[in-house]
Order: C-alpha cells, then structure tokens, then sequence
C-alpha cells in the first residue's frame, strides 16, 4: 500500500524531557487517521515535525514519497490547534495570503478564496475584517483556508474543539470529501465520538510512545467485549452479577464489561428481575473505553471530559 | 534566501503596518511638530499683546532722538518690505494703504546699503519738517512729488495704530509696541505712570525715566514694570538709547563718526579651509550643509529605529499569540519568514522617512512665502556630492537592517509587549550612546573617541555619519562599512537562531542569557 506519511523511530526531546520517543507510524493514502492520546502525550509535536516546522533529533519522517523538508510544505495542508487569524485582514485576503505561502497564483488563490468561502455559506464575510467573525466562523476561515491549495495530506490538530453541532456536522463533510478526492486525512482529536465516526485509523498515544495504531475495527476487537445496558432500577448490584469484571454506570445507562469466556445469555438471565431492563446490547467496547484502559489512570479519563 | 515566498511576507507586513494608526501617527507627527515648532512661536510674538509704555524724559532731548532713530528702523523695514513686494508682482502692491504705495516705486535692484541710505534721508527729512506739510519751494523744488511724498508717508506711520501696523505684515516695531503720551502739565509724572502700571490691560506695561545727563552719566536711568519675564521692550529701548547716545558721544568729542566706527571695527576672520588638492578654499554652504546634515541623518536613523520597534513588536506578539506563526512556519522557513519580516519593516521604516524627507524639502519651499522667512537654502549642493550622499545612504541601511536583525529576533521570543520592552531595554541603551556622542564627535570629527566608536558596529553608521564634516580617510569608509556589513551578517544569522526556537515558544519570558544560548545551540530545534 502507498503510504502518504511514514515516520521511522522518530524521536524528539527538549531538553531532558522525551517528547516522542522512537515513533513508527505508516499512514496510507486516502485514509483518515485519528491521532489520539491525552494532554501532553506528544501529539503536537509528532505533527509539528510532520510539517518540518520541528525537527526530529533522530529518525526519519517521509511525506508523501519525499524526506520530509521545506518542499513538501506546499502539499501539506496544516490547521494548528489554537486556532489565529490576522485581525485587520479580510476573509478572502487571508486565504488567499496562506494559499500564495503555499505557491498557488494570485489569480488561483483569489479565485478559490471566494469558490470556498461562498460554498461554506460565509461568502458576505468575504470582505469583512476576519476581527468582526464570530470564534466559530474564524475557525471555518482558517480550516477554509488550510484547504485552499487543496493539499494531499491534512493535517488538523482538535478541528472539532470549540464547534457547534451544525459546524461539527459541516466539517464532517469536509473531512469525508476530502478522503473521497483520494486525499489523506490526519486529525487529532480528544472527542471519541468523531474519531468512532470518521477515522479508518486510530493511533493513541502516551507519553511519547506509541500505545495503540491499527484500523478503528482491529483496535476495537482487541478490547475486552461488553454490553451496553438501558436500565431503571438499582445499579449497584450490576458488578456482582456472573462474568462482569467492571461497569461504567451512568445512572440509566451501563457498559458491563465481560470476563473472557463468560456467557451474556447467562447475565441478561441475572439481571432480569434485579433491574428494570430497557436495551441489551451487546457490542465492541467504545473507543473511550478503550482510551480510558491504554492511558490507565483516572486522570486521563478526566482530561477526556474536560478536553 | 530571498525567495517568493520571503517577497510575500514582507508585502503582507508592509502593508499590515501601513493600516496601523501607529504608522500615519508617525508620518504626520514629524510635519506637525515641525509645522508647530516654526509657526506656533511666531504666531505667539503676534499674538502677544500691544505693550504700552511712558517714557519721562528728564533730558528733554533724548526722547525725541530715541523716536527718531526708531522710525528710522521702521522706515527701513517697511523699505525693505515694499522692495520684496515689488518683485512679487503688481497686484501685492496694489493691496496696500495708499502712502505705501506712493513710496514703492523705484526701489527695484536697489542694494541693501542704498535702501539704508534713503531710510536714513527720509528719516532726516521727517524730522526737518517736523511733520508738516513742507511748500515746494521750501524743499529744494527738485523733487518736490517726492518730498511731499515722504512727509505724507510720514505723517501716516506716525499715526499708525498697532493694530494698523499689524495688518501691514511687514514686521515693524510698531505692531507691538506703543508709546502712550504723558497727561500734559501734570507735576508727578512718575507717580501717573505708577498708578497706570497696575490698571491691566488699559493700562500701561511699563515705563521708563531717562536720566537728566545721558551723555555723562546713567543716574536716574529707570525701566518699571511688573512683568519680569518679557525684556523685549527694556532691550529694544536700551539699544536704541545706547546708538543715540553714542552718536551724541562722538559728536561732543569732535570725533568723526566714521573714524569711531573704524576705531570700534572687531577682528573678522575669513574663514577658509584646505581642500584636497591643497588649495585654499572659501568655507561654502556645501561645507555648512556637510557640517549640519549628518546631524540630521543621524537623527533620522534613530528615530526611524525607535518608530519600527513597536509596529514590529506588536505583529510578532499578534502572530505568535494566535498561533498564525504555526500556519506560516509550515508554510515557510522560519528564515524565510524572519526575512521578510526585516524587509517589510524595513520598507515600512524607509516609507516614513522617506516621507518625512519629502515634507522637509517641500516645507522648505513653501516656508519662506508662507512666513516671510529670508532665503532658499539651496539642496541641490547635497546632491552635486554624490560620495557624501552616498555613504549616508549606506551606513543607513546597513545600520537600519543591523537594528532591525536584533529587535527580531529579541521580539520573537516575546509574548507580550511589556516583555519585549523588558528584553528591548539593553538596544534602548545601546542606542542612546551615539546620541550622547553627538557633540564630542562632531567637534572632533577624528579624534580618537570618534575612530574608536566608528569600529563598534552598532554605533558604526551613526559616528561614521557624524563625522561626516571631517571627513574620515577612505580606508576608514572602507574598513568600517565592511566590518559593518560583517555585522549585519552575523546579527542576521544569530537572529535567525533565536527566531527559529523563540518563535515556537510561549509561556515563561525567555531571560538574555537563555536567549544568547540559543544562538548557539544546534539547528535541530
């Protein structure tokens, strides 16, 4: 398979602290990748020295057939995490300006400025100040603007933090249109419900190592099997039913995780009489859970709700 | 280095700053200060108000010489007046009072001392007539239009209200000052002339007593006023009194008026220098122009550093406080991008004194015919020395793009504009040494102080500009511009270290030493 991105036991310190410890991650073309990790994992700087705006102390970083250095910058396309635009430029002069950093013509780079503006429903703010959008709209203009030279990989650190349902929905589309013109995607995210929905790919991330990397599918199977439960009743009893060895209760909700071996047959049995029982569903885990067991640790599972 | 992309930088910076109020403010300052520094003065000697004064003669001649010699000084101003009007065209004389207009004509070409001469004559012939109209027979008959003439015009300066004078525009004396009579037959001059001092406005500014015996003493000399500040009026009185006295001196020792002036003749030098050719040469405006200009380039240069500081400071902290410098860097070398930066605020920088150039000269035009100032000055002498004009135009840039390296890369490692002020103050001081070696350096343009600094690359193209008037020998133009263009170079490349780490950075402000470290650490950052 032809790979758009291949990193080779990257490493990456600042000073005594290991930033990416001896990192391999082949990412093929035309995929969408989800890179996952908690706060500080490294992920930032994995994609830093993907765009060659960091350098690696050791290994090598290939992107999209070439050593990764200042000319594979212009196929690269690169939405920072915090999201900035120039205050006093206007939408469509912004764009346009990050197009041009990227080679396009002037004409092309206008030209596609007000194309993308005017089919993302923002083409009245075209020659507005960029200061007068609302936080929203600004981060739709610099995404915008990260696809105006239609690059062959994307790169998007947490596109989704800070959107509205309807935007979420619209970058959504973006993302999956992108793949369909046979472009390949890597996003980051701390939300598990779009890495579930869009990514082919899910690779986690902790403290500088690679913890998990495979298709969204494999990664899931690997994982303990459960149940999902819709329930009214009592559900402190639900950990001392047969073959459960742990339970993530929400009060009317419940994943039941099942030993290896155990029979769900036997278990809806126990729970039948003990609880009210809505929905029995069994299932592979969920991409939360299995975040919450590679990272470990309560504190990670806290980042992901605050993230 | 210099590729499109660094092309496109340093067009967006420029024309980021050029929508900046931070940018007009500094364009516009420089003509409105200069404006306020030769209009508001001059506008505030009209405005102040008439002062009215009494004189108590107890000589019972000094008086009347006083008055005279002072319409004298009037009659001349408004001769010399009248002669610049005349050249201006018809319809400049046609405006003005009548008398004025009679005593126009024929003063074209007449020179300087001529004009002294009929100011004097008239004067003369004022005082003859004593003010009267005078019968033609009684003035000679040969000119009796003229006469006439005189003694009308005459006549209507000296009943000529400061108000009146002022509209003329013409400069007299008469504008400002005038002499109120004293109250006819009253016993206690001295005491009037008190109690009229503390009535304000209507009253009077001041008053003088004029001793019994000028010519021997200055007992009973006396000048009472309230208003200690404004000594005009004691100087211009005690001036005209001291030429009257003088004279009078002279006349009483039978000496003759010229012989005293021969007699009281100072020393004058005549200037010359030694040009390169070891011929003797008259000192020119070119050499008053070599002598002044650098001053003025100096401080330009300065300036000009000063003003891009904060539009440089501001859009780096904007960048790297939106994380746009993430979009840019992978879009771009971090050279590439430092470049730009340095030649769009460079271009930003060269904008406003280009400006700033371009209002002096035009303001040096217009001044003389909008204020009645004296004098071209002739600029086409700093143009017809091209090496001179040339070396300015180097060491400036050279300096600028020195100046600009270091701020740079000092501002990228900032992220508020109150640290980058903290991390500034170091080339604040370094900056405010050239200033302070302004005046030692110019009087010694080769001295020792002023070749020692030439070879300390920041105050390179401020002291080499400085001594300009010297002028330093060829091997030093030589030897400084290189070891500058050196610097430039190394303050270039270190900047581009400190910009590739510092930009990335946020947080904790960044210490100097740390800052130094990063110049030298590897490129792998």
């Amino acid at each position: 398979m032809e790979h758009a991105l291949t990193l080779e036991h990257v490493t990456k310190r600042f000073g005594a602290h290991v930033a990416v410890d001896d990192l391999s991650l082949a990412i093929p073309k035309g995929s969408i990748y989800g890179f996952l990790g908690p706060n500080g994992a490294g992920k930032t700087t994995t994609i830093r020295m993907v765009t060659n705006i960091i350098q690696p102390d050791q290994g090598t970083i290939t992107v999209l057939g070439q050593k990764s250095s200042e000319l594979t910058k212009d196929r690269l396309g690169y939405l920072p995490e915090e999201k900035g635009l120039y205050k006093k430029m206007k939408c469509a002069e912004i764009m346009a300006y990050f197009g041009r950093l990227k080679g396009l013509d002037p004409a092309t780079a206008k030209r596609r400025a007000t194309e993308l503006l005017e089919r993302y429903g923002l083409g009245e703010w075209a020659d507005k100040r960029t200061e007068a959008l609302s936080k929203g709209m600004g981060q739709k203009v610099q995404l915008l603007a990260t696809i105006i030279h239609e690059p062959e990989l994307m790169i998007l650190d947490e596109p989704f933090s800070g959107l509205d349902p309807v935007n979420v929905e619209i970058l959504r589309d973006l993302i999956l249109d992108q793949r369909r013109a046979g472009r390949t995607v890597i996003f980051s995210t701390h939300g598990m419900e779009q890495a579930e929905q869009l990514c082919d790919f899910i690779f986690l991330i902790d403290k500088g190592r690679k913890v998990i990397d495979g298709p969204l599918s494999e990664v899931r199977k690997s994982a303990e099997r459960a149940v999902m439960l819709d329930y009214d009743g009592d559900g402190s009893l639900l950990s001392r039913l047969p073959g459960v060895t742990r339970v993530n209760d929400a009060g009317k909700t419940a994943e039941l995780f099942l030993a290896p071996g155990a029979d769900p047959q036997e278990l809806l049995h126990a729970l039948i009489g003990q609880v009210k029982v809505r929905r029995f569903d069994m299932r592979e885990p969920s991409l939360h859970e299995v975040f919450v067991r590679a990272v470990g640790g309560r504190q990670a599972a806290k980042d992901l709700s605050h993230g | 280095m210099v590729s499109k992309k660094t092309w496109l930088v340093a067009l967006r910076e420029y024309a980021e700053n050029l929508r900046t109020k931070t940018f007009w403010i500094g364009i516009l300052l420089f003509p409105v200060i200069l404006a306020v520094a030769v209009i508001v003065p001059s506008l505030l000697a009209k405005a102040k108000d008439v002062r009215r004064y009494a004189v108590i003669d107890q000589s019972q001649w000094l008086l009347p010489a006083v008055e005279e010699r002072a319409k004298y000084d009037d009659v001349l101003q408004l001769l010399k007046f009248l002669q610049k009007q005349t050249v201006k065209g018809p319809s400049a004389v046609e405006a003005m009072p009548p008398p004025m207009r009679a005593m126009a004509q024929g003063l074209e070409g007449k020179t300087a001392a001529q004009l002294e001469n009929k100011a004097r004559l008239m004067t003369m012939m004022g005082a003859a007539f004593g003010g009267g109209k005078p019968k033609d027979s009684e003035a000679g008959g040969e000119t009796p239009d003229l006469t006439a003439q005189t003694v009308e015009f005459l006549g209507w300066l000296s009943t000529l209200s400061p108000k009146e004078a002022r509209s003329l525009k013409a400069g007299i004396k008469r504008e400002r000052y005038e002499r109120v009579e004293l109250p006819p037959g009253t016993a206690d001059p001295e005491g009037w002339a008190r109690e009229q001092l503390d009535q304000g406005k209507s009253g009077l500014f001041a008053y003088f007593v004029l001793g019994p015996t000028p010519l021997d003493s200055n007992d009973g000399f006396k000048y009472v006023s309230n208003n200690r500040t404004d000594q005009d009026l004691k100087e211009w009185i005690g001036r005209l009194s001291s030429d009257v006295i003088e004279a009078r001196r002279f006349a009483r020792e039978k000496i003759d008026p010229d012989v005293a002036r021969r007699i009281q003749e100072p020393v004058h030098f005549d200037e010359k220098q030694i040009d390169s050719t070891g011929q003797e040469q008259k000192v020119s405006t070119k050499d008053v122009i070599r002598q002044w200009a650098p001053l003025v380039f100096v401080y330009l240069l300065w300036v000009s550093i000063v003003t891009i500081v904060q539009l440089l400071l501001t859009n780096t902290v904007e960048e790297k406080s939106n994380r746009i410098i993430e979009v840019l860097l992978s879009s771009i070398s971090p050279l590439e991008l430092m470049t730009g930066k340095i030649f769009g605020i460079a271009a930003t920088g060269l904008t406003t004194i280009v400006s700033w150039i371009g209002f002096f000269l035009v303001g040096l035009k217009l001044a003389p015919t909008l204020m009645d100032l004296p004098g071209d000055v002739d600029l086409s002498i700093l143009v017809s020395d091209p090496s001179f004009l040339l070396s300015f135009v180097v060491y400036f840039l050279l300096g600028f793009l020195l100046y600009a390296s270091m701020i740079v890369g000092i501002g990228s490692a900032c992220n508020s504009i109150k640290e980058a002020q903290n991390l500034m103050s170091p080339i604040m001081v370094l900056l405010m040494l050239p200033l302070m070696a302004l005046m030692p350096v110019g009087q010694d343009p080769n001295g020792t102080l002023a070749r020692v600094l030439s070879f300390i690359p920041p105050f390179t193209p401020f002291v080499m500009m400085n001594r300009a008037a010297g002028p330093p020998e060829t091997w030093e133009y030589v030897a400084t511009t290189l070891l500058l263009l050196l610097s430039v170079a190394l303050a270039f490349w270190a900047a581009a270290k400190i910009f590739r780490v510092g930009i990335l950075m946020t947080g904790k402000p960044p210490k100097l030493g740390e800052i130094f470290r990063w110049v030298f650490a590897s490129d792998r950052q």
